[in-house]
């Protein structure tokens, strides 16, 4: 399975292989399925004004206008109008558009997986008002539908819904999350069989950023929260997700459900993880096909909650000039704007707005599963040239962010590029400077 | 009034005291009109002079009249009266004396005294239903007489928009199946000089250049005189810098109105009227429609009573009764069309989501619930 | 029946009534297509969701300044020419008029001259974003049929508007018959292309900020 030369043909495991009319029709299925009157009137409503380009960061490095957002979608607008439009008879008819082939699903691979964060600064700055990463979402689905998700995201896809974890590790992670807990002193409340809030973890702080999950742990026993951590649900990620696969989605979110439940949690606590939170606090419930029996809450604006109730309490942290990078699956889409900055200003950091931030923040460029996927690995780096030189042109000596995967975006190119900067995790920060009422930490 | 057709135009003009001066002056004012070079109009009065008195046959078929009014009406003694010492006017059913058998006997002479010399002049409009019966003169019908007379003129001038090109007799629903003359007659030369009723000065001057060289001016497409309805009225409307400035009265007696502002809005048919009111104007110079604070109705053109109300500003939608739409027919047509498109959008909507249904029963069930929060 | 009866007559009527069809067929075509409960929770109230919603159709008028650098020009050039169509279709006293006889209302108008120099400010614009769409390496990607025609019919009144103000080109009932028969032409049109977004953009900012207010995301 190595990437093929050429980057504009699929790349996909054994598994997705299938013949050509099986793809289209699969893509074709699924589209059909989930087309609705949003998606229909997001399609309408496109005038090809080519704006949406201006919004992403693949057409801002490369100036190559196939990374226009909407053309990301172009084959799923023909399909639409061609099989489910009001006029699609004239269109079937008149041969107005041609079906959509194999060929042209496997060249628009490259396109929605490779060169998408799904970020969607596309649909913020579409005058019409189009939610051009809704559509490109529901694109993932028809892509996976026909064989056609990346082969790294689809193989931890699979195994995570089978397992629990997107790879296997030579130790368990519960094993390894107890290991943890010993190694930085931290008590890690496992298997209760009642709390009020559920943890989880990225798996990427588990493998990379053990003190992030230390700091969680800490933090909570700070709080003295009535809290649990449960095996058959540690992970936090969710690569159904980015493979567009719904029903594994589905499934993978169903197993922190599940547990919450279980245990009677009255909030599902979301660690540093940006799509995890996409995934459980917006989407989790239609695919569980009824709201959900308890909150879902990001760690950030837990704490920010916990502080306004005057139950955290922090210390001064001396980080220096400091920049945030806000993830765009927690901001931008999920609207926790100001938690990241509460805490911030409760720590007294010395705050330098990067020059797109909040809502306009540049995606680290690793989202959606892009970080994953090796082949687009060259085309992540131009990219994230711009957003290095963003964060550098703060001054800043140090910069916070709130999610692992941002986090090992960024230290990925720090190796590439020999950049001076790691960020560091705004959750590690709160659990390094907790004040008690006696002063102690 | 048949009179002696060897006569001479001018002996004609000096039995009646008619100075030399005088014609002098008519021919000129008639050559002047007709934009003739300088000195034409001296030829003309010279060379009518020594012409035997031209025959003249006037038919009048469905009209009001209002043409000969036009033609013969005077304030003081008009000039445009020389015309008729100028011409033989050798029947005219309503200026001569004579009447009855008298009368036709007086027209069938000259007919055939003058056979293939005679200027026939026709007013209104020629009916064919009922077979012609609508429009008879001493037990013949209008198309008879038309047909019989246009054999030996020498020239045909439809005088007024009736017999130019129908006028009001022909007008929706036309029940008497009115036609113009050029509709009748084919194969002589036709000089139409349309208007309800046409210019005074217009027919004489036309007049006065074919019997002086025997040429028809030339003509557009209807066959009017170029020189006469090569413009409209708004090109040479005197209130024009109004329009170009969009001051436009809104009521026939508001601020605008009596500020002499134009009257486009009032329905003034001048941008698509050809004619020669806005310059040679009427009763002698003295004024025209669009001077006394009416718009112009378009009588001159084809069809003008059909084409919409005269109220009705030229931009507005016209496919009403008398052409005019009324608001509550648009609606009432976007209604029922919106109607269909509804009932063809459910249908549309309905096939999509039966296909989605259809699709989901015989699809492969891994897909689950269709869930996503930003889907739909 | 002369070409101004026909154009402004049976013609007008023709395409009216494909317009309202059209549009309507359209939108009730797609809007009746299911609609997916959010069944997550809601960080805004009803009210003020819909409410930014609103907003947000005044909002995204405009970019944010985040993003004026790199879209100021194009949105700007496209609204420049979409005002001046709009003056010169609302505010000549010809068309007043027009639609007056149509719906019953009128309002006051500009004078003739001003709209005839918005009228060939307009042109230009017209040409000027052609020439983007065509140069541009994304919109020349982008574009479609649709995009050029829906240009050219629109370019097309422009032209024959002018032309029957100007009186040049011809006898002026032939100019304003061939004015009023590309309005028709545009009517017709005008459902079944991108014209259509006349009636989407207001709802489809709407939906969009309503959507992410809903979870306190910017819109």
């Amino acid at each position: 399975m190595s990437a093929p030369a050429d980057m504009l043909s699929a790349h996909v495991t054994p598994a997705q292989e299938r013949a050509p009319e099986e793809r289209v029709a699969g893509a074709m299925r699924t589209f059909v399925q989930e087309v609705g009157a949003l998606s229909a009137f997001r399609l309408e409503s496109c005038i090809h004004c080519g704006i949406c380009a201006e919004g992403c960061h693949f057409y801002i490095a490369t100036e190559d206008p196939k990374y226009t957002p909407i053309w990301k979608v172009e084959p799923f607008k023909q399909a639409y109008k061609r099989e489910a439009s009001p006029f699609a008879p004239f269109f079937k008819l008149f041969g107005l558009k041609r079906e959509v082939s194999a060929e042209q699903l496997g060249q628009w691979q490259h396109l929605l997986f490779d060169s998408c964060n799904m970020c969607g600064r596309c649909s913020l700055i579409c005058p019409i008002g189009i939610d051009v990463a809704a559509l490109i979402e529901q694109a993932r689905h028809a892509m996976f539908d026909a064989g056609l998700a990346p082969a790294e995201l689809y193989q931890k896809a699979a195994r995570q819904r089978e397992t629990g974890q997107p790879e296997p590790s030579a130790e368990p992670y519960r094993e390894q999350l107890l290991a943890i807990g010993r190694r930085f002193g931290v008590e890690i409340p496992l298997d209760r069989a009642e709390a009020d809030v559920m943890l989880c973890v990225p798996r990427t702080d588990i493998e990379q950023y053990p003190s992030a999950v230390a700091a969680l742990a800490r933090v909570m026993q700070h709080l003295e929260a009535s809290c649990t951590f449960r095996s058959d649900a540690l992970v936090a990620e969710n690569y159904g997700y980015y493979a567009g696969g719904k029903a594994w989605q589905r499934d993978i979110s169903l197993r922190l459900i599940e547990q919450a439940i279980a245990c009677g949690a009255k909030t599902l606590l979301v660690p540093e993880c940006g799509h995890a939170y996409t995934a459980l606090r917006w989407e989790a419930a239609d695919l569980y096909g009824r709201p959900l029996p308890f909150q879902v809450r990001h760690v950030s604006e837990f704490l920010a909650e916990e502080l306004q109730a005057g139950r955290l309490k922090l210390k001064r942290a001396d980080t220096g000039r400091t920049t945030f990078h806000d993830p765009c699956q927690l901001v931008r889409k999920g609207g926790v704007n100001e938690a990241p900055r509460q805490l911030m200003q409760a720590l007294g950091v010395d705050l330098h707005e990067l020059k797109n931030h909040g809502g306009f923040s540049f995606c680290c460029g690793g989202g959606g599963g892009v970080v994953d996927i090796e082949r687009a690995a060259p085309l992540r780096y131009r990219v994230m040239e711009n957003k290095l030189r963003e964060i550098d042109d703060t001054g800043a000596e140090n910069f916070l962010t709130s999610c692992s995967d941002c986090r090992h975006t960024f230290d990925d190119a720090r190796a590439h590029f020999g950049w001076d900067k790691s960020p560091r995790s705004l959750l590690e920060l709160v659990a390094d400077n907790l004040s008690s009422a006696d002063g102690r930490s | 009034m048949t009179r002696d057709t060897a006569e001479l135009v001018g002996e004609a003009l000096l039995r009646h005291g008619v100075s030399r001066r005088a014609f002098i002056k008519f021919c000129t004012a008639a050559a002047s009109a007709l934009a003739l070079p300088p000195g034409a109009g001296l030829a003309m009065a010279e060379q009518l002079r020594q012409r035997p008195r031209p025959s003249v046959v006037y038919l009048s078929f469905q009209e009001c009249t209002g043409c000969l009014e036009s033609l013969t009406r005077s304030f003081s003694p008009s000039i445009e009266q020389l015309i008729f010492d100028v011409i033989s006017l050798d029947y005219d059913d309503t200026l001569m004396a004579a009447a009855g058998e008298a009368a036709e006997a007086a027209r069938t002479k000259a007919m055939k005294d003058n056979f293939g010399k005679y200027v026939l002049i026709v007013d209104g409009s020629v009916p064919t239903g009922a077979g012609g019966a609508y429009c008879t003169a001493g037990g013949r019908t209008a198309v008879d007489m038309l047909r019989e007379a246009a054999q030996g003129a020498a020239a045909i001038v439809c005088v007024g928009t009736c017999s130019s090109f129908g006028g009001i007799p022909l007008a929706d629903p036309n029940p008497t199946s009115a036609w113009p003359v050029s509709a009748i007659v084919s194969d002589r030369p036709i000089v139409n000089i349309s208007g309800c009723p046409p210019i005074p000065e217009l027919i004489t001057a036309t007049l006065l250049q074919y019997v002086s060289t025997g040429q028809v001016p030339e003509l557009d497409s209807h066959l009017r005189p170029k020189v006469f309805f090569g413009n409209t009225i708004h090109d040479r409307c005197y209130r024009r810098p109004f329009y170009d400035q969009g001051k436009f009265a809104r009521t026939f007696d508001d601020e605008g109105a009596r500020s002499g502002w134009c009257l486009y809005e009032l329905g003034c048919k001048g941008p698509t009227t050809y004619n020669a009111c806005a310059t040679v104007k009427w009763n002698g110079g003295t004024s025209f429609p669009i001077e006394s604070g009416h718009g112009c109705l378009g009588c001159s053109e084809p069809g003008f009573w059909d084409k919409g109300s005269f109220y009705a500003a030229l931009p507005e939608a016209s496919w009403g009764k008398a052409g005019r739409t009324a608001p509550h027919q648009v609606l009432e047509l976007g209604a029922a069309a919106a109607a269909a498109g509804a009932v063809l959008g459910l249908a549309a909507a309905g096939v999509s989501r039966l296909h989605q249904r259809h699709s989901e029963q015989s699809g492969d069930q891994g897909d689950g619930p269709q869930g996503g929060a930003t889907g739909g | 029946m002369d070409l101004l009866g026909f154009a402004r007559g049976p013609a007008l009527k023709v395409a009216i009534a494909v317009f309202c069809l059209g549009v309507v067929w359209r939108i009730v075509g797609f809007a009746l297509l299911r609609i997916r409960r959010d069944l997550s929770a809601p960080r805004r109230a009803l009210l003020k969701t819909l409410g930014a919603g609103a907003w947000t159709v005044g909002t995204r008028s405009w970019p944010h300044p985040e993003f004026i650098g790199r879209t100021g020009a194009g949105e700007a050039l496209g609204y420049s020419y979409h005002l001046g169509l709009f003056a010169v279709v609302l505010l000549f006293t010809p068309h007043i008029l027009f639609l007056r006889s149509l719906f019953g209302v009128s309002w006051p108008g500009l004078p003739s001259s001003l709209i005839t120099i918005i009228a060939v400010l307009t042109l230009t614009l017209f040409l000027a974003v052609l020439f983007r769409r065509i140069t541009n390496p994304v919109m020349r990607m982008l574009s479609n049929f649709d995009d050029y025609f829906s240009w050219f019919i629109n370019a097309l009144v422009l032209v024959t508007g002018l032309a029957a103000t100007a009186h040049v080109g011809g006898p002026y009932e032939r100019l304003l018959a061939l004015h009023i028969l590309s309005v028709d032409a545009l009517l017709v049109w005008f459902p079944f292309s991108k014209l259509m977004h006349a009636f989407y953009i207001f709802p489809s900012r709407a939906i969009n900020g309503a959507l992410l207010a809903r979870r306190g995301a910017v819109s």
